[in-house]
């Protein structure tokens, strides 16, 4: 398991972010460095000042009204995927420092529950897009449409996600062990602490980070590059 | 097909590539939430309308061509050689769009498919097969500017037979359609035929504006077609001669791509800022009411009256209230459409496909949901500043026996003007 670990959870984590960081930097260089086409491509009705534009960009882009009026099922699941990911993104700051206001305010046992209610809430809804996701793929023109690189996609998130909810569902190892592993990545003095190597939920760490890992460094060649692209584009839709 | 020639064709996507385009072809994330947008989508449930798929063809292209992945991989997204089968399916997509960007309304990245798709255009063009009927058209609007001498007296005779109905309507003797007016305030841009030249000529008349009428029509199959070189000097033979009677606006006639082409497109297609200002004649007809310039009858039209939003003028032009409110002035009974405004379904006979015979059938099947909407609001009559439209709607009251009248706003605005000339309104002829 060590050697696993050591691929998926140390070497695999510098190379996923590596290859994340600086392929989404080179993807927006190219972007930015790529001259505008000249003419206008908005739609009306359009916001009449700048800040205007801005907030309807961030609204269009954070909350895509028009999305969940033409097909609200799809949009639920999607806006919930995206909330929930983002919920779990920021969870995953206790990795890097535990939140002391938070235990502070809840004490221990109560940042406990919080933690295992909120992470878990989020792990089913992020599964529970992607499973409606990989559903919606399987018939009609959806299933026409999609190519290897949708499937590919989901394989992966549905892996991330699904070995995630089993640290937190099954797994016995807390938080403050885990932060003992991601803490010494940071500090390039990698390690994987005892009570990980001698538990089964070892595995399970192994596995979601291979998935992700994977899922990082193919991020910046694939669609998922609307990340950041979904800003620019809905800006344009008001210039 | 020769690597060689693909490999051209694949040329013509890095040559109209930019920032907005490469975006699209890298974001789209095919959710297809685009595809109970598009009409033609709904109406047929053919794959091959679904507007992600359209533009899917032309990344199945750029991933090929322009990224390491798809070069390395194109297994994992289907890239491809634009090839005879990809050109074909691109024909069919490419050439049905009417451009009504409602897919970009719903598309959580506001993603352009008209515009990827008139890039699939350029490179059918390229190819040797941009639809024949549109780039016909598009050269004979070329050659009427380049032999201008040719036809310039029948233009001129033609206006004067207008102008002669001009008179008998306003009951002035002394009205007239002038021509190259040096230093008119307008320049009035109207379609081929007397319909959409005889109620502005009234109109300007009463609101006593200062204008001219253009010797070339509005009209754009450069546009339709997908070049977009002949779509710039098409617009360039009134734009030019704007700027050589120096007039203060040039006013489109009602006509929705013209619109668009005129105050959307030229300048960036020309690189020079216009030195006069690009209005829709409904803004100004607007603006003569509220000015009071001119006067219509409150309750002139009593029968329902419902608004059709072309595409190119609402979503695309930004003109959604001067036609209501026009509208409204004259007729007791307005009923407006559900969904309308921004959100208005494309009536199917955008894009230039009221020109293309072959795509009769498919053109009308596509307009059901219009139809159905039409219906709906129970109206009688159904007023829309657009051509295509029009001829669209008149195909659809026929095929469908909606059992409405198709009107021009100009027309309604005419009907409900107390003139000082005959009763009898004189109808254009053609």
């Amino acid at each position: 398991m060590e050697t696993f670990l050591y691929i998926t959870a140390v070497y695999g984590v510098y190379l996923g972010i590596g290859v994340f960081v600086i392929g989404m930097a080179w993807r927006t260089y190219q972007w930015a460095t790529t001259p505008k086409s000249p003419v206008r491509l908005g739609m009306f009705p359009k916001p009449k000042t700048g800040a205007a534009r801005v907030l309807k960009m961030l609204k269009d882009t954070l909350i895509a009204p028009q999305s969940a009026r033409i097909e609200p099922l799809m949009w639920a699941f999607a806006f919930a995927f995206h909330v929930a990911a983002l919920g779990a993104f920021v969870g995953h700051g206790r990795l890097i420092h535990e939140f002391t206001p938070l235990v502070n305010w809840l004490g221990e046992d109560g940042m406990a529950t919080f933690a295992a209610w909120s992470g878990g809430t989020a792990g089913i809804l992020m599964l529970a897009a992607v499973v409606f996701w990989i559903a919606r793929r399987t018939f009609g023109p959806f299933k026409q449409l999609s190519v290897p690189e949708d499937y590919l996609l989901l394989a992966l998130l549905f892996g991330v996600i699904i070995m995630g909810d089993h640290m937190r569902f099954v797994g016995t190892i807390h938080a403050a062990t885990y932060r003992e592993w991601f803490q010494s990545l940071l500090v390039f003095k990698p390690e994987i602490p005892d009570d990980i190597l001698r538990s089964t939920t070892g595995w399970s760490l192994g596995a979601h980070m291979l998935f992700t890992d994977l899922f990082l460094i193919y991020f910046p060649f694939s669609k998922l590059v609307h990340a950041i692209g979904a800003f620019s584009a809905n800006l344009v839709r008001s210039e | 097909m020769e690597t060689q020639q693909m490999t051209t064709l694949a040329g013509v996507l890095d040559k109209k590539m930019n920032r907005q385009l490469k975006q699209y072809l890298d974001i789209c994330a095919r959710c297809a939430i685009c595809k109970d947008a598009c009409h033609q989508y709904v109406a047929t449930q053919d794959f091959k309308y679904l507007p992600a798929r359209r533009a899917e063809l032309i990344r199945q292209i750029y991933k090929k061509y322009f990224t390491k992945t798809g070069e390395f991989v194109p297994a994992l997204y289907e890239a491809r050689d634009p090839d005879e089968n990809l050109l074909d399916e691109l024909y069919e997509s490419a050439y049905a769009c009417t451009g009504c960007r409602r897919c970009m309304y719903y598309c959580p990245f506001s993603i352009d498919t008209a515009w990827i798709l008139s890039v699939a255009k350029a490179i059918l063009i390229a190819a040797g097969k941009g639809n024949e009927m549109l780039g016909q058209l598009a050269d004979a609007a070329l050659f009427k500017s380049d032999n201008f001498e040719m036809f310039k007296d029948v233009i001129v005779d033609g206006f004067k037979d207008i102008e002669l109905q001009v008179k008998e309507l306003t009951g002035d003797p002394d009205a007239e359609i002038p021509v190259d007016k040096q230093g008119a305030d307008i320049l009035y841009v109207a379609l081929a035929g007397a319909h959409s030249i005889l109620p502005a000529a009234v109109i300007f008349h009463e609101a006593k504006a200062s204008w001219t009428l253009s010797y070339f029509e509005a009209a754009n199959y450069g546009y339709f077609f997908g070049d977009a070189v002949k779509a710039r000097q098409i617009a360039d033979r009134f734009m030019d001669e704007a700027k050589r009677l120096g007039v203060k606006e040039v006013v489109i006639t009602e006509c929705g791509h013209a619109y668009r082409v005129a105050e959307i497109f030229h300048e960036a297609w020309s690189g020079e800022k216009h030195s006069f200002k690009v209005r829709h004649i409904l803004e100004v007809i607007d603006e003569y009411i509220t000015d009071g310039r001119i006067t219509v009858r409150p309750d002139a039209i009593t029968e329902p009256v419902t608004y059709h939003d072309p595409c190119q003028v609402g979503r695309n032009g930004g003109i959604f209230e001067q036609p209501r409110n026009i509208v409204c002035a004259l007729a007791s009974d307005f009923r407006d459409m559900t969904p309308n405004r921004e959100q208005q379904w494309c009536c199917g006979g955008g894009g230039g496909l009221v020109a293309i015979s072959e795509m009769d059938e498919f053109r009308l099947k596509s307009g059901t949901i219009k139809a159905e909407q039409i219906k709906a609001t129970g109206a009688r009559i159904i007023a829309s500043p657009c051509e295509n439209c029009r001829l669209q709607m008149e195909g659809l009251n026929d095929s469908m026996e909606l059992g409405i009248e198709v009107k021009a706003i100009m027309d309604l605005v005419l009907e409900a003007m107390p003139l000082a000339g005959s009763s009898a309104k004189v109808t254009p002829t053609d």
